[in-house]
């Protein structure tokens, strides 16, 4: 398939091509039921990534005023309702309101997102309560997961958080997250924080 | 969440800002009667208590009684000389503040995360294709199914008496699962459908508002070994 990434102003057989392809992507994208990278779809068009990502945009603003949008989600773009329209896709699904996390669990999440990997003794010094209980709830909602030990004394288990975590809160990835004030570098506070033991994951994420 | 709020001639607002003021020197916790703030707050529990707002308030005011305590005791004067590679351990204080204000910047992006959170409950994507399905009947044939209602079946014969005259419909049973189940999340046991009151119609109509659930992949039924009593479960999607 022949596709001019530059092009504004395409050629008309260009243009079907382009258009053609802009059709493909949204049949991948219904039918996915997962967020779709756009080197899956070059591998499953056998077409450039570029050409890829410019129909991606044309796509999403096709659909600038429809019932649909495209959402970059957790990597990928996945096609999605729009939130005006929650309580009639509520309605049709019969689904009730989803449930909003606890204050609790979206603090110790939030600090999960930022420090990961992280203790859970790293957790409480920040939050100033035990967070066991709190933990487990979002590793039962597979927002956080295991991630591996920390070398340090008893071999504390180390979280981190899911692709889940991304879809719940409609990121692109971990830098989409808000920032955080006064976050300098990422390890500034555990390499201080009191209870620090040297931080030597033998990890990265 | 919102936070306990005092008052008094010095000073008026949520308890949290008190320590906030403190710490940046606004506010001179001698002149603060913790004692009381303390007495206070412990009598408002016992109209109403919240655990959140608890833990937050003692932990505030432990931060300020420390704080306090460190003011009050006469300072030790001699020697102020940093020894060398001293510096390591901060002065609890800074590290008090440190602390907050790590736990303050993780509750401002918790907002931020929040309002994500509330744009993203309501869009909907497709579920994935079979993605529900493979949980839906995790170990649980058929058979397993037809036996347990047997078994509820004998229940009910047991109970013989009169059918009630009132109409039991699909509709509601299902929606009587449904609050049954909402209410608990972690699942509930295959038998607890059923009351021990009900009658053959009521668990034939609930066996079937049952299947129709499954069928609808709105209920997940789960058997951890053979034999073992099913649970059912709400899937969220």
């Amino acid at each position: 398939m022949m596709t001019e990434p530059e092009t504004t102003t395409p050629t008309s057989e260009e243009g079907s091509d382009r258009a053609e392809l802009r059709r493909a992507v949204e049949c991948v994208l219904l039918v996915a039921g997962a967020p779709v990278t756009p080197e899956q779809l070059t591998e499953t068009l056998a077409v450039p990534l570029e050409a890829v990502l410019d129909v991606l945009r044309d796509l999403g603003q096709d659909y600038a005023g429809r019932g649909l949008q495209i959402q970059v989600v957790a990597g990928g773009y996945q096609l999605c309702t729009r939130p005006e329209f929650s309580e009639v896709v509520q309605r049709f699904l019969r689904l009730d309101h989803r449930e909003p996390l606890s204050q609790a669990a979206l603090e110790t999440l939030a600090i999960v997102a930022y420090r990961q990997p992280v203790t859970r003794a790293e957790i409480e010094t920040v939050r100033g309560v035990r967070s066991e209980h709190v933990l487990e709830r979002l590793l039962d909602r597979h927002l956080i997961r295991e991630v591996g030990r920390k070398h340090a004394l008893g071999r504390p288990i180390l979280y981190g958080t899911t692709e889940g975590f991304l879809r719940h809160f409609g990121l692109q990835d971990l830098h989409a997250l808000p920032p955080l004030r006064g976050d300098d570098p990422r390890a500034a506070f555990i390499g201080t924080a009191p209870t620090g033991s040297p931080n030597g994951e033998d990890l990265s994420l | 969440m919102p936070t306990y709020t005092i008052k008094l001639p010095q000073f008026e607002g949520p308890i949290d800002l008190l320590l906030n003021l403190a710490q940046q020197g606004q506010v001179d916790l001698r002149e603060i009667p913790l004692g009381q703030i303390a007495e206070e707050y412990v009598a408002s529990t016992r109209v109403h208590f919240d655990l959140d707002e608890a833990t937050e308030v003692l932990w505030v005011l432990a931060a300020m009684i420390e704080m306090k305590s460190r003011l009050l005791v006469p300072k030790d004067e001699t020697p102020v000389e940093p020894v060398e590679g001293d510096a390591a351990p901060p002065d609890l204080q800074e590290r008090l503040e440190e602390r907050l204000h790590e736990y303050r910047a993780f509750k401002e992006v918790s907002s931020a995360l929040r309002a994500l959170e509330e744009y993203q409950q309501k869009v909907f994507a497709r579920p994935k294709e079979g993605d529900s399905g493979e949980v839906i009947l995790e170990g649980v044939t058929v058979d397993d199914l037809f036996h347990a209602f047997q078994q509820v079946l004998e229940r009910a014969r047991e109970h013989v008496g009169e059918i009630p005259a009132e109409e039991i419909k699909v509709a509601d049973r299902i929606e009587a699962i449904l609050r049954l189940l909402g209410e608990h999340p972690e699942g509930v046991e295959f038998p607890r459908l059923f009351s021990d009151r009900a009658g053959t119609l009521e668990v034939i109509v609930t066996f079937l508002a049952l299947l129709e659930l499954i069928k609808l992949r709105r209920v997940s039924a789960e058997q951890p070994q053979p034999f073992a009593t099913i649970r059912l479960m709400l899937l969220t999607t």
